[in-house]
């Protein structure tokens, strides 16, 4: 599969953000919850490949490793227990960038180049350019990237966007020992998905579904999850979006803002060259 | 004091009068005074700042002004500080002008848009306009709650991560709005204020007008300044 780091998208750019000459494969992990067996060998492998971390544990209540995605933790199985129709289950979901079609995050950034989305479809944080502004960690519906005190910058998940550049999987599907997790493009990968889904409605869990949510055009990371009727049982949200206000101001306020201000600049230009200077008249 | 006020300007007591408010100075009177003048030139450079480390965050098309900063990591950095003492002089500029600024029912006459056209076409009845007419005080409220919209809104901006999603989101739209329409006044008060009549930058500047810009502007005031009758053509 050939990878290169042709940009796609870029945050706050006008014209000239793209640079791709080719027309490269959009990637995806699959991931699939149902044979996940919360082992945590992908947030070692996350840590070990990234050089992040040690990052101490805290003590929830359960397996997890900390309470959510942290600056220097970007790969985190979550622990979740359930009564469902089936009785009760205990759920494990790898939580990390989902690198959305359509990200909130590129959306939400006012730095130039400071996120951006390369054509095989990965999301990345360009420490350079990044403010610190924290707007993404708002713009993101997933609540994926953090802030960084050490830093002052974003952080998150790259999808090992440098592995995946020369031709290896990421760090997480790498270490994975069940192949619940896996790499490929996202055709393959949509495809594998909907074939687990069929096999799981098969053996009787008439709700499993392929989480790739269409409101944010579609995710980086497609999800198998067996009660799929319930996303938020996974700390996923069911119907993920760009926030319809940051469109508002983006698309409509900030236009018609610009049109205001220099509406009025020209009115002001205009009325002095028609009216003139207001004074008193001779003998006044 | 036949030919103007300048040859009088180095005169002890002149300057100290030039720090009272509403007097007659010679052939001029005093405005406002070096207090009122510092206060308003606070609020109007910490504005600019503020503007102008704020609109390259606003839009990629004003990235340029980022550069005059040193750039946009810069400007995320001075925006807010730049914003809070702004607000902080705002407030002060509130207090210091409130008492002058009370509606009084010949204002309210002004305000009413046909007035405004006849004002703006040069063709209003000026003769019960005080010290400051109907739209200056209108001014001055709408910046006062237009600063109120953007510290409350920029406070949850500068730390969007400490506030819930929704917050953060509400508190963008209103700084854009808030910080159009306030550059969309202060655009029309520049105007009014420099280039459309004569003699109003130089009361903000040194203080001080000409009798015959205070007659033909602010006759009410001028009367009661200098205790003039009317006059009656």
């Amino acid at each position: 599969m050939p990878q290169t780091l042709e940009i796609r998208r870029s945050s706050a750019s006008l014209w000239g953000e793209k640079t791709g000459m080719r027309h490269l494969p959009v990637v995806a992990k699959y991931i699939d919850t149902t044979t996940c067996i919360g082992c945590k060998a992908c947030e070692v492998a996350c840590q070990e490949w990234n050089d992040l971390g040690p990052v101490p544990t805290v003590q929830t209540g359960t397996y997890q490793t900390l309470p959510n995605l942290h600056p220097e933790f970007w790969n985190l199985i979550r622990f979740n227990e359930r009564e469902t129709d089936k009785g009760f289950a205990w759920l494990m979901r790898k939580d990390q960038c989902m690198h959305c079609e359509d990200p909130g995050c590129l959306a939400a950034c006012p730095s130039p180049g400071a996120i951006v989305q390369y054509a095989n479809g990965i999301v990345d944080v360009n420490p350079a350019q990044c403010i610190g502004c924290g707007y993404c960690e708002t713009g993101c519906p997933f609540d994926v990237p953090k802030f960084h005190q050490k830093t002052g910058k974003m952080a998150k998940c790259t999808l090992c966007v440098d592995r995946v550049g020369v031709g290896l999987e990421p760090a997480c599907i790498k270490a994975c020992p069940t192949a619940c997790l896996q790499f490929g493009t996202k055709d393959d990968m949509v495809a594998r998905g909907r074939s687990r889904v069929e096999a799981l409605k098969a053996n009787g869990f008439d709700h499993a579904v392929l989480y790739d949510p269409p409101g944010v055009g579609g995710t980086g990371v497609v999800t198998v999850l067996a009660h799929g009727d319930h996303p938020e049982w996974y700390g996923l949200p069911r119907d993920p979006r760009v926030s319809p206000l940051l469109r508002l101001w983006k698309s409509v306020l900030r236009p018609l803002g610009a049109v205001a201000m220099l509406g009025t600049l020209f009115a002001a230009v205009g009325h002095f060259m028609y009216q003139g200077p207001k004074e008193p008249r001779e003998g006044a | 004091m036949s030919s103007g006020a300048p040859s009088s300007l180095a005169d002890p007591a002149v300057l100290r009068a030039r720090r009272t408010e509403d007097v007659v100075v010679g052939d001029e009177i005093v405005r406002h005074r070096l207090a009122s003048r510092v206060i308003h030139w606070s609020v109007a450079l910490l504005f600019f700042l503020a503007l102008f480390s704020g609109l390259p965050i606003w839009t990629p098309v004003l990235g340029w002004m980022a550069h005059l900063l040193g750039g946009l990591n810069v400007c995320r950095w001075l925006h807010p500080w730049a914003g809070l003492l702004f607000f902080l002089a705002m407030a002060a500029m509130f207090v210091h002008w409130l008492g002058d600024m009370r509606l009084e029912p010949p204002d309210r006459e002004w305000l009413r848009p046909r007035k405004m056209v006849e004002y703006m076409k040069h063709e209003g009845d000026e003769a019960e306009v005080g010290k400051y007419n109907g739209g200056q005080k209108l001014f001055f409220f709408a910046v006062a709650l237009g600063a109120a919209g953007l510290i409350v809104s920029g406070l949850v901006l500068w730390f969007p991560l400490s506030f819930p999603r929704m917050a953060s989101e509400l508190a963008t739209l209103l700084h854009d709005l808030t910080f159009i329409l306030f550059v969309v006044a202060v655009v029309l008060h520049v105007y009014l204020g420099t280039a459309a009549e004569p003699g109003t930058f130089h009361s903000m500047v040194r203080g001080t007008v000409t009798r015959r810009w205070a007659r033909f502007h602010h006759p009410r005031w001028y009367r009661e300044v200098t205790g003039e009758r009317p006059r009656h053509p």
